[in-house]
């Protein structure tokens, strides 16, 4: 035991040296002079076409704020959902960054006290009069965290997305298929596709994700926009083992029944299905509208978009909502500064930018902005319009509790497998929808 | 130090001062990190936030009937089918093969063989993914060009063939490993033995076991230790393969824990899973480790 002693009492020095190295923290290095004043932003527009927008932008607003300079850092969403949470909770940490909606994200922030409220500088800005109530309670949580869709603003999103279903126009034109108005129309015409030996829905279920899209696209169809609406925030006894639900994920497995998507589209990922459907294989794909710009470039078939219609009778919602938003950190001491900068992000002048960039803006188009008419673009922007104005903008039912995605991926994955049927489908996902709201209480 | 030259012999003090760089890389960066992943795991806490509440075990109860969790479990048990018992044998057959008598080009198919282990498993798992695809894939197009398209599946997309599938990516990447370690082996042992052997009439096979596998005991030690924990720790792969899908017929716990811990903000959680696994790893290595000095002393 002896022996061992100096080992302890080097351990023991060690570990007080560490401790006192770590605190160390250097309090002056903020406080730059008023003149000169860095906003630190973060953002996750790294592909090409978005990146530059955002660069644009930028210099623009330095250019409107002499002594004001923008340090962007770009991150994919990924990485960016995974190193936020910590970057806020430092007193240096990004003044503006895009947090993610849902309860896994922004709620959780918000329950942190990360985030600063928005609802003065919306008053200021007058951000009511460019988004409507429920775009804005999408970005919305009370105080604690908890109930998410009211209470304070925490964010503005610069863009939007609906999801919906794109078609091959060449296969479309050569067949004499049209755009079907109606969902026993549509299925008509999947049966028709299937029978000149074409697949119908170019479609892979690999990465999870887009397997809630294709299930949700029509279960929106089926359901009340009263009823997503709660059952997404969580409120009036929402369940998801309704009948809608189930026989949502019955069609589902009709359709794979009868070979409307892709062979093998287990084993297929996103963007292998899609590369697939841009080179013409497949009449149409399910998906949303930021799909938009890839299918334009680099390719010889032409595309159009339409919403999935619903019967007469049927409500006629979309699975949509409004981009990553910008949010500003709690703490930070250049508030004023970021909420203009915010005002910006979501200006005509960037509805304008997005817009010539093949990117929904989540504010109205200001005239003179260039958009061809008849354009795959034009398509998408149609749509939006369309469930704007009859308030048909559904959700992203993942949103619902934090473990909702996981749960509902592996769920569909057997639904899509024949694993399981819609009746133990829609059970097992109203376990974790209602573990979710009794603890959340 | 004013006295650079002290005699062998005297304090001990002054060797362990040579430690402590080594040591203090490994205390703060190893030892303190999992002091406090065990710490955390007794907590509910979403990971950043101050409300960090002490719950005792009650991560550890909920894990033992933690449906998703036993799943992953027993995924990771049967990645060591794959992992580890598949490219150990596999490996014994190529060095008896190459190892005995000088082949003509035996570099070349020894490096060949072994390129799968020094590629980054994310590269390993975008090339797989592409050889599995369906509709593209080669080894799809390959069977239908044999004329077994019924054989033809999607692989990573298939209840029963994902957990294969994926598995076998790993014995593909861990088989090369055990070749070279199994080569550098045989190196050591005599040849006389197997002239010997051979003189007795003693067939390929009868060396093979009598003479080789008892000869390799501690190569054969080191490949079970790493590639089970190579097994056990899968997460790479799972990732960018199949996400754990489809449904959870690939779930491991490595990406358990990274669900928990960076997509649904459950820490406590999480690192209970770090927990057990690191214990269970460190239990396996050390029954190995035992097992194999206790021979060695017969």
């Amino acid at each position: 035991m002896k022996k061992l002693a100096p080992i302890f009492s080097i351990v023991l020095v060690l570990t007080v040296l560490l401790s006192a190295c770590t605190p160390t923290a250097q309090p002056t290095a903020t406080q730059a002079p008023v003149e000169e004043v860095t906003l630190v932003v973060w953002d996750q527009f790294y592909r090409d076409v978005e990146s530059q927008v955002m660069d644009t932008l930028n210099a623009e607003f330095e250019a409107a704020h002499p002594g004001v300079k923008i340090e962007r850092v770009v991150k994919t969403l990924d990485d960016l959902k995974v190193t936020l949470k910590l970057a806020l909770s430092e007193s240096n940490g990004p003044d503006v960054a895009q947090v993610n909606q849902g309860r896994s994200d922004m709620g959780a922030m918000v329950q942190a006290d990360l985030l600063l409220p928005l609802n003065d500088y919306a008053a200021k800005y007058k951000w009511g009069e460019r988004f409507s109530s429920s775009v804005a309670s999408r970005n919305s949580f009370t105080p604690d965290g908890k109930t998410f869709g009211e209470g304070n603003l925490y964010g503005v999103s610069p863009t939007a997305e609906v999801v919906g279903v794109y078609y091959n126009k060449g296969i479309f034109e050569a067949n004499g298929w049209t755009v079907p108005t109606t969902f026993d129309e549509f299925e008509k015409l999947l049966a028709d596709i299937k029978a000149k030996g074409i697949t119908p829905i170019s479609f892979g279920s690999l990465d999870g994700w887009n397997a809630i899209h294709e299930w949700s696209a029509v279960q929106h169809l089926l359901v009340s926009l009263d009823y997503i609406n709660n059952f997404v925030y969580g409120v009036n006894n929402a369940t998801f083992d309704t009948p809608e639900n189930q026989q949502a994920a019955a069609i589902m497995q009709d359709w794979v029944e009868k070979g409307y998507f892709s062979e093998g589209f287990p084993g297929v990922g996103y963007d292998d299905s899609n590369k697939l459907f841009k080179a013409g294989e497949g009449a149409m794909t399910i998906t949303g509208s930021w799909l938009a710009g890839e299918l334009i470039n680099d390719t010889d078939q032409k595309f159009g978009f339409f919403l999935l219609p619903g019967n007469p009778g049927q409500t006629r919602l979309a699975i949509g909502g409004v981009g990553i938003p910008f949010a500003i950190r709690k703490t930070t001491t250049h508030a004023d500064l970021a909420a203009e900068y915010l005002d910006w992000m979501v200006s005509p002048r960037a509805a304008q930018l997005w817009a010539e960039a093949g990117m929904m803006p989540a504010m109205s188009i200001p005239d003179g902005t260039n958009v061809e008419a008849g354009s795959l673009f034009a398509d998408t922007l149609t749509a939006w319009d369309t469930i704007n104005k009859e308030n048909a903008v559904g959700h992203y039912i993942d949103w619902a509790t934090p473990t909702f995605y996981d749960t509902i991926v592996a769920e569909l994955q057997k639904v899509f497998g024949g694993e399981t049927d819609p009746a133990a489908f829609t059970a097992a996902v109203q376990a974790d929808y209602a573990k979710f709201l009794s603890e959340n209480k | 130090m004013n006295d650079p030259l002290r005699q062998p012999g005297e304090s001990r003090f002054h060797g362990w001062l040579y430690l402590l760089p080594g040591m203090a890389i490994y205390l703060v960066f190893i030892f303190y990190p999992i002091l406090e992943t065990i710490r955390t795991s007794f907590y509910k806490w979403d990971g950043f936030s101050n409300n960090r509440t002490f719950i005792g075990l009650e991560n550890y109860a909920s894990l033992l009937v933690d449906g998703q969790f036993l799943k992953a479990l027993l995924n990771n048990v049967t990645f060591i089918i794959f992992y580890s018992i598949i490219p150990i044998l596999l490996g014994l057959v190529l060095a008896s093969l190459l190892g005995r008598k000088p082949l003509p080009g035996l570099t070349f198919f020894r490096a060949g063989l072994f390129l799968p282990q020094i590629l980054s498993m994310v590269v390993v798992g975008v090339t797989w993914r592409w050889v599995f695809n369906p509709t593209f894939g080669p080894l799809n197009m390959g069977l239908r060009a044999v004329g077994l398209d019924a054989m033809a599946k999607s692989w990573l997309g298939d209840f029963t063939w994902a957990l294969p599938a994926v598995g076998s990516v790993g014995t593909w990447v861990q088989y090369g490993f055990c070749m070279v370690l199994f080569l550098a082996g045989m190196q050591r042992i005599p040849n006389d033995y197997y002239e010997a052997a051979e003189l007795d009439g003693a067939s390929e096979f009868r060396q093979l076991l009598h003479i080789t596998l008892p000869s390799l005991r501690p190569e054969l030690g080191v490949a079970l230790i790493t590639t089970i924990i190579a097994a056990l720790r899968v997460f790479d792969l799972v990732y960018v393969t199949t996400r754990g899908g489809p449904g959870d017929s690939t779930l491991v716990t490595g990406f358990l824990v990274y669900r928990a811990a960076f997509q649904q903000n459950r820490i406590g959680y999480a690192t209970a899973v770090a927990t057990i696994m690191t214990l269970v790893i460190f239990i396996i290595s050390l029954v190995i480790l035992r097992f194999q000095s206790r021979e060695e002393q017969t």
